[in-house]
Order: C-alpha cells, then structure tokens, then sequence
C-alpha cells in the first residue's frame, strides 16, 4: 500500500494502524451474536411465508400446527397492537400482510414455540388458503400500462429527474455520440451471520430488543410502531453483528418487529433467527439495475451531453428504493464535467423480494453503464480511454451535474494518474496479448462518491456520542452508529483516544445501546468515521479542555518549568523533564470533582439540493476512486480470470491505514464477485437458487492481486481530516473489469455478472 | 435434522438394525450432500442411518488385478493414498476439483455414487478409470459397472437399503485427466466436465474411456466417442475430431447453472484439451 499527502501534525493513534478492538473476541470465537444469547423461558419463533409471487389471503389455520409438541402460538396481523405499516421511508409494507402478499417468501405469520425445530416444524403445517393474483417479474414490463398491480397506479415507487442545459441540441450539434443499454442483477450481502432478534417482553409493557443491525434507529421506530408504545420504553442493543453490507440497513427492524409482536403476545422472551434459504428469499439484496445511457462529445474530444434512462428492480415494497435510487442519480452521468444532462430514474415495484441498501446504493448498476459506455465514447473519439477520461475528469471548482462546485478535497486527477503510472497503462492497453487460447487486457473505471446521506436524506444526517471518563481512567464511549465488521469500534476508539490523550487500550466503544444515545441515523452510507467521529469530537473536547487544565496543574505542582510547552502524546503529558501520565490526571480531575462525561452531537452541514430542478449541492463532500483490472479470458470457454487490480482512492485522511486496506481489498473482491460471479436466478416469479451452492460468490482462490493507494485530500470538516471509505472500493471494479475485457478479446458485455456463457457468445458473434 | 440417527458399529450390525428402523431412512457416509439438503429443507427422512465409521468400508486395498477402494474412505484420504496416485490417475486428477478441502474430509465416493448426480466429480472419474461398484444387501453382494449403476437424475440401480462397499478400478497402465468447467475458481459445481483414461501405445491410444459430468441425466459414459478413439494416434487431428463427436453424445439442459448450448460446446473443447494434457 502506498499513500501520499502531507501530514501536519503530530498525531498519536490517528493515521496508525492500530489493532482491532474486537479481534480477539472475534479470532476466538467468544463473541456473542444474537443467535448465541438466551434468556430464561425464552420461546422460539420461525415465519409462515408465501410461496407464490402474488396472492390474495383467504385464511390461515393452524390446526395441524397445534399437534406439533411444545406448540405455543400463532401470530398474525390480528396480533399488532399498533399501526400496521413498517415505517421505513414509505409506508407501504405491512408488518405482516393482511389480505395480500406480493412476493415469494414474503411472511405472512408467525409461529412460536419451545424449540427452534418444533417451531420450523409447525410453521410448515400451518395452512394457508389462498388464491394467486398476476404478478410481473420484469421491471420494464411493470412500467408498462396494463401490467398487473403491484404499487399504486403505475408501480412506480419514485422518480426523478435531473435536466441541466440544452440536451437534445448537443446531441445534434456533437461530433461523437454513443448510445448503450446496460443492466446488472442482483447481489445478495452473504453475511456470515444471517438475520435475527430476541424480543424481552419488560414489566408494563416495554420491550428490549436484542438484534443484529446496522441501524438501531430504525429498529426503535419499527418497533414502538409495532407495539403502539412510546420510545422510552423499547429499548434496542445492537448485538455483534456479523457482517451488513447494506443488508443489516432496513430489514432487521422488520425482523425485530416479528420477535416483538410475538413477545407481546406470549408475554415471553422469543427468539427469531433466520435460516439461509429464508434469508435469501425475503431479506433486502442489490437492486437489479437496467439503464440506457447516451453520451454526445465535440470533435476534441470533451463529453458535452449524457442523456440517462435508469430503472431499479424495487422489488414488492418500497423500503429503501427511492434513496437508493436517488443516489444513483445523481451520480448517474459520472465523475465528468458535463455541461448539459438530462437523466431520469424510475424504481419500478415487481412481485419479487424488496431490494434495498447494498454497498455503493444505487451507484454500481449505473457505474457500470456509464463507465462502460465512456469507453465506447473514447473509441469513437480515437482516444486512449484513460487520457479521455483524464481530459473530462471534475477537478476542484468544476461544477457536477446538479450545479455543485467541488472544493480543494477532489483528488480525482492524481488517482486516475497514479493508477495509470502504476499499472503501466500506456504500455499494456496498447498492446493486448493472446497466448495460446487465452487473451489478456486491462479496463479501466473511475468515480465519485457522496459520503454521507446528503440532501437525499439531510433531516437524518445527524449523530451523537457519550464519553465517559470512569474514575479508574477508563474511557467508556457511547455511539449511535454500529460496528458491523467495518472497524467501527477501533476508528472510533482511536478518535477518542487521540482528542482526550487517552492511552489507545484506555478507551472502549460500545455496541449501540438505544437508550443511551440520541437517534443517530443509520449506519450507512460511508458517514460512521466521519459523523460519530466528529460528535465524539463534540463530546470529547470539554473534557479535554479539563483534562489539559488538570495536567498542567499537575506538572506545575510537580516543579515543571511553567516557560516549557505542555506536549500531550500517547497518554502522558510532558514538561520539560516532568512528566504525568493520563491515569494520574483522571484521579485529579475526580479529586476536583470536574464532570467527567459529556453528549456530543454534530449536524452535517446544510446541502441545498431540489428534488424540483435536481440542483444544488447534494452532498457536502465526496470520496473518489479509479480503478485499473487486468484480466485473461479464456477464448474458446469465456471463462473470465481477474488477475489485478490497481486501485487509488481519495477517501480523505486515513485514520487506521491496515483497516482502510481491508475496506479496499474487501470492495474490491466484492465487487468483482458481483461483476463476475454472482448470479442469483428468479423464474416465473420464484428465486431457483437460495442457497451457497448455486448462489456462488468470490472465493479467495479467485482474488485478485491488489495494488491499492491512498492520496489522502484532507477534508477540513472530517474527524482529523477524513472522509468516508467504506462504499467507495466496490463501485468501479465492474466496468472496469467489463472494459478489461473488451480489450482483451473484443467482447463488449453489456450485463452484469460478466458470465462465461454470455462473453463466449459476444467472442463468437466476432 | 430427523430424530432418529443410528450408528451401526459393523456391517453385520447394521443389517440386524435395519428392520427395526422408520421406513423414511438413509445412509449419512459424509454427510455433505443430505446435510446440505436438509439445511434446505429437502431432505425428509424419519431416520439416518450413520455408515461413515463401518470399518468393513474404509481403506484402499489392492488385488492382484484391481485397486478396492472403500466406498466409505475420506476423499482426503484418497488424496494422500500413493495406490490411488499409481492406479487412478483420472480420479487423482479429479480431487483438486472436487469440493473444498474441508468437504474433502468429510466427504466419500460411497456417498458421491449414492447421491447418484450427474455432476459428481468424484463418480465421472470412476466411470472413466471403468470402475466397478461392489454392493451388499443382508450379506448378499453383487458387482456392476459403475456406469451402469445410474438409472436417472438422483436415481440409481440399488435396492431398498442395498449400500454400496467398495468400487475396483481394474490395474492397467495407463494415463488420465479431468477438466473441469465450474462456477469460479474452485468449489463449485460443474457447468460441464470431462473425464478421460486411455492407454497409450506409441504415440497411439490403443484404448480410451470418456465420462462427462452435468451435461446429462447421469455421469455418462460417452461410448461412442471412446470407441473410437481406440487405435487413432493422439494428435490434434484426433482431439479435434473427438471433440466433434462427443457433442453428439451428450444432452445437456438449461437451468440455473448455464445454458445446453454453452455445456454441448464446452464437452467438445473439454475433450480435446483433456486428450492434448495426455499427448504431453
């Protein structure tokens, strides 16, 4: 790994790669999911579900359930105290439906009973009369008029819309215009740790919930809707989680809100863990993506137009599509310059599971065409595609397309350069090679993303902390954004550590407790380091100030030289030859019985986007990333070998150098797994392959070397200078690898995941 | 997961247990299939019974004229076993294929035959070596070719509680390979593959036998193509003849997996370069 940029000061965890706070737990395996706790009489739940695409409900019996030994209850909407719709961004989704159920695998009851078996075993026999309804599979088709219902009157969840310039008169005028359609399928998160709650009913009708997320928040929404109770008396804490991706966004607090409901009606502990298959079929995945997209350039080569069609497959409910969508919006024309766009966006409803979050939301799917198709454009043009990027690439003060000026912090330019220089570029595009049967070539791909929720979800951008200094030194911080495998726990550690001179193993950061924390937002898009960093920042700062004022005290009575700078660094504060370390000034701070713990809170700043227009600043800063894959096909097979990748990314400050190249190398494989491999199979309205056999992801046999660097553009509002990394590997890799493979052997395949059979059907086609 | 699993300690156990258990029974020799189909909610039986420690199926033994491999050995243990690397050298060539080196361990050909799909790796190399598999049912034993024992998808010639000892792979000198086109790298099952033995005499394959794995209702024994190559020098004449051939042989669908078109052509490129990797 490699990373430029000046460092200014003198820092003593930030910018170091220390150790994971949870690899022990996690390496020995002591870590406790919510599938590894229990409570006293805790009873078991397993779901009822749908097994056809569309149906209308006409009963649900359990009398041959009952028969099952230790049977407890069934549970359906009858069941809900509250107002029977999920609160996610619409309000579409029924805790449990009522009349229909509008996809395969969709819950439509609950069992509970005393063991995890005997309540599989009677949710199977619980009947179900129902008659089916048409139902569309096919997005484009449920934009057609006359395609069966699936949401309101057109099955549209959200559009938008974002028209700059004179579109249609620079395709006139252009001297190169290309033309392509594109789409990719879904992907599915393949968390180790599948989803699950533990519901404990609490005396007076309060609920503490156990669950595996990302985002509590939405789980103490879900849940106080559910059981018709105020906030204050559901109380989430956010259990190890194993792995999220996006997947642990919305639907854990569906899930969560199945346990409660179950709870409150057996008045018991439940427990609700879900199995693989189930998991596949009902949970949030990556939407399917298709787009048309059309870009115009003058005869020197600059993009002068990029006119886009883009349609998301939302699934049967909304959840997250019309943020998910909206992101991709935005950053639908790519990182350019481009003076006149016109893009619209459409997230269809179909009879399938609901697509939500996924690493990159919303961007990889357009990523790809748009990125993909800048390749055609430079062919056109007779240009090197990495040169005709470079020419059209944003710079700080351009303008994106929704009229916002970057600042100092774009560093796009120099990644694009570094990755040219270091994967020897100019040499190796020019010159494919075919060896044998097997021809190699290099692709490459850059893009931008908005770290944060942005205007798209502005009323959510905020996130608090608590620091607790104890008495013995230890530092006890409090957060409402998650770990879920990301790093979150040590990031944060070290923010805190560094701004109260802490000694780094001094300091622990919890999992998300509800009740001590305000609502943080969720734990997504790329804004954990940078929003509860900056609040640990808040929260940290007048304790610092006391601590410092301690510490100098100390050292004067100590006999230091007053004339002598105070230097604070690694937890032990110097003047001149006296010295005083950081558990010393916490015993004096509580001898003085100076407060010691503190809320902090911070607001990202204001961004002015309209969904009107679709200007205006739409999020307050972005990370950037170019990508280069080098790869070999196999010509009589198609078979599709990723050798390397050479990344660089401007994600800001770097905090913890070893955990951003995990973020890197794991975008990276993840990405190309979903560029390459990962196929998952829907006919006549029903998934073919829930499962780890035919669903196949990335192994590490198929990982690629990676060539990773970072050229840290200091983003002067982030925590210590940092920006947001998480998302920002995965989105480029497809298209580069695409390219790639189109320089290798000719083959432009134009869908997602780049199948063997579909580039040995483009190579034989010539 | 049934509630009743038995664990017989021997064969003669075994065949005195049987009668007293649920008629909804199987054998569990690895476990890695109908573990995996239950998990998926496939599997239902009321019983399994537990074959993987019958000490009458372990080991590789060899006769005068054939390599018995005990259909309950580990396929690691095959791995590691210098009888099955001198006699074997389509399956020795098929191992690295064959699921993980986890499933490795736990995994036999006893439960591969059994399991009867025409992907299983494990089997398409025995068909290929012209294995026979050893049966027993209640002390009565009989031998089949392997390649006859698959009736259909899932299907197979053996009688109710019939279990399969051993498979004897004749010793001959001759050479092997297995190719293999999967969905990534490694562990994962096969959108087509081929397996090929042939003696070779002189730069001429006096005898050959070519199984293919997922491109028909059973591991296939490709007749036609095998008879043919018998006598034909190994040349890139040949392989590319044979490779024209074989795509008549076999029957591949669409489904999940990949597409007949795509599977029909790959046994073509399959084969010719399994019978080039002979040639060098």
């Amino acid at each position: 790994m490699k990373r430029t940029g000046k460092t200014m000061e003198k820092l003593s965890y930030v910018g170091k790669s220390m150790p994971r706070k949870d690899a022990e737990i996690k390496a020995v395996g002591s870590a406790r999911y919510a599938a590894d706790r229990d409570f006293a009489g805790m009873l078991y739940a397993a779901a009822v579900r749908s097994p056809r695409p569309h149906i209308r409900i006409d009963g649900i019996s359990d009398a041959k359930a009952r028969k099952v030994p230790g049977y407890a209850a069934l549970v359906t909407y009858k069941d809900i105290k509250g107002v029977n719709k999920w609160p996610v961004v619409m309000q579409d989704y029924p805790f449990l439906p009522e009349k229909e159920a509008r996809f395969a695998g969709e819950t439509v009851a609950l069992v509970v009973a005393a063991s995890e078996k005997a309540a599989r075993r009677a949710a199977a026999l619980v009947e179900l009369r129902y008659k089916e309804l048409p139902f569309v599979e096919d997005p484009l088709e449920a934009l057609e008029k006359g395609a069966p219902r699936v949401h309101g009157e057109d099955n549209v969840f959200s559009t938008y819309r974002i028209k700059n310039g004179s579109v249609d008169e620079a395709f006139r005028k252009a001297a190169y215009t290309v033309e392509g359609e594109f789409s990719t399928n879904y992907q599915v998160h393949a968390y180790l740790e599948t989803q699950g709650a533990i519901a404990v009913p609490e005396p007076g009708g309060g609920m503490t919930v156990h669950s595996t997320t990302q985002c509590p928040f939405y789980v103490i929404d879900a849940v106080a809707a559910a059981l018709a109770q105020p906030y204050h008396k559901i109380k989430i804490l956010q259990t190890v989680t194993g792995g999220g991706f996006g997947g642990k966004e919305d639907v854990p607090a569906l899930v969560a809100s199945h346990a409660a409901i179950c709870a409150a009606k057996v008045g018991r502990p439940v427990r609700l863990i879900y199995g693989r298959k189930e998991d596949f079929q009902s949970m949030s995945k990556r939407h399917p993506g298709w787009a048309r997209v059309a870009y115009a350039a003058d005869k020197s080569g600059r993009i002068t137009a990029c006119r886009v069609k883009y349609v998301l497959d939302g699934g049967a409910y909304s959840t997250l599509s019309p943020i998910v969508l909206w992101r991709g919006t935005v950053h639908a024309a790519g990182p350019y310059k481009v003076p006149n766009v016109d893009i619209r966006t459409y997230a269809a409803a179909t009879n399938k599971v609901p697509c939500g979050a996924f690493r990159g939301f919303g961007q990889p799917q357009i990523s790809f065409a748009q990125e993909s198709l800048i390749d055609e454009l430079a062919a056109k043009v007779g240009m090197d595609p990495l040169k005709f990027r470079l020419k059209n690439l944003l710079k700080p003060g351009d303008r994106t397309v929704t009229g916002q000026k970057l600042n100092s912090s774009c560093g796009l330019a120099e990644i694009a350069q570094a990755v040219r220089r270091r994967s020897g570029w100019d040499r190796k595009w020019k010159s494919p090679s075919v060896k044998g049967d097997v021809a190699s070539g290099i692709g490459f791909s850059v893009a931008y993303y908005g770290v944060g929720l942005g205007a798209g979800g502005r009323y959510l951008d905020r996130a608090g902390a608590m620091v607790n200094i104890y008495k013995d030194s230890s530092v006890g911080v409090s957060v409402g954004n998650t770990e879920m495998g990301q790093g979150a726990l040590t990031v944060l550690a070290q923010i805190a550590a560094e701004t109260l001179n802490a000694p780094y193993a001094a300091v622990r950061v919890e999992e998300v407790d509800s009740s001590k924390v305000p609502d943080s937002g969720p734990t997504v898009a790329s804004r954990t380091t940078l929003m509860s960093g900056n609040a640990i920042i808040d929260a940290a700062t007048p304790l610092r100030e006391r601590i410092f004022k301690t510490a100098y005290d100390l050292l004067l009575a100590e006999g230091a030289d007053a004339s002598l700078p105070m230097v604070a660094a690694n937890g032990v504060f110097r003047m001149g030859a006296k010295s005083v370390e950081f558990k010393k000034v916490v015993s004096g701070c509580w001898s003085r019985r100076l407060k010691m713990c503190e809320q902090g809170w911070y607001t990202a700043p204001r961004t002015s986007f309209k969904n009107e227009d679709g200007q205006g600043d739409a999020y307050v800063i972005y990370s950037y990333s170019a990508d280069a894959a080098e790869v070999d096909v196999d010509l009589r097979t198609g078979v599709l070998k990723v050798r390397k990748v050479w990344a660089a990314y401007d994600v800001g400050r770097i905090v913890n150098p070893g955990l951003a190249m995990g973020q890197a190398q794991g975008g990276i494989l993840q990405g190309m797994s979903w560029a390459v491999y990962e196929n998952l199979v829907y006919k006549n309205g029903i998934m073919v392959n829930p499962n780890f056999t035919d669903y196949v992801i990335a192994t590490t046999a198929d990982k690629p070397e990676y060539d990773i660097t970072f050229i840290e553009k200091p983003y002067a509002e982030g925590p210590y200078k940092a920006k947001g990394m998480g998302e920002v590997p995965l989105i480029g890799v497809a298209p580069a690898v695409a390219n790639a493979v189109r320089n290798a052997c000719g083959a432009r395949v134009r869908s997602v995941p780049l199948l063997p059979e579909k580039i040995w059907k483009e190579i034989r086609k010539g | 997961m049934p509630d009743i699993i038995v664990k017989p300690a021997s064969l003669k156990e075994l065949w005195k247990t049987l009668p007293g258990l649920p008629a909804a029974r199987r054998y569990l020799a690895g476990g890695t299939d109908i573990v995996t189909a239950d998990n998926a909610g496939v599997e239902r039986s009321e019983c399994w019974v537990d074959i993987s420690d019958l000490p009458e199926l372990a080991g590789v033994e060899e006769t005068a004229a054939a390599l018995v491999i005990g259909a309950g050995e580990k396929i690691s243990g095959l791995e590691r076993s210098a009888a099955v690397r001198r006699w074997c050298p389509v399956l020795v060539s098929a191992i690295p294929h064959f699921a993980s080196p986890s499933l490795r361990n736990m995994a036999t050909l006893g439960g591969n035959a059994g399991n009867a799909s025409p992907c299983a790796d494990g089997v398409c190399a025995l068909v290929a070596e012209g294995a026979f598999v050893r049966l027993e049912l209640k002390g009565k034993r009989r031998r089949l070719p392997l390649k006859d024992l698959f009736t259909g998808p899932k299907r197979t010639a053996l009688r109710r509680d019939e279990l399969i000892t051993a498979f004897e792979v004749p010793k001959r000198r001759h050479a092997g390979a297995y190719l293999k086109l999967g969905p990534r790298s490694y562990f994962g099952i096969s959108k087509a593959a081929v397996a090929v033995a042939a003696e070779l005499e002189r730069g001429a394959v006096k005898s050959a036998s070519v199984a293919l794995g997922s491109v028909a209702p059973v591991p296939l024994y490709a007749a036609g193509v095998s008879a043919w190559l018998a006598g034909r020098p190994l040349s890139a004449g040949t392989a590319v003849e044979a490779a024209a051939r074989v795509k008549a042989e076999v029957s591949p669908i669409t489904d999940a997996r990949s597409e007949a078109e795509y599977r029909r052509e790959m046994c073509g490129v399959l084969l010719e370069r399994a019978l080039l990797s002979l040639a060098r």
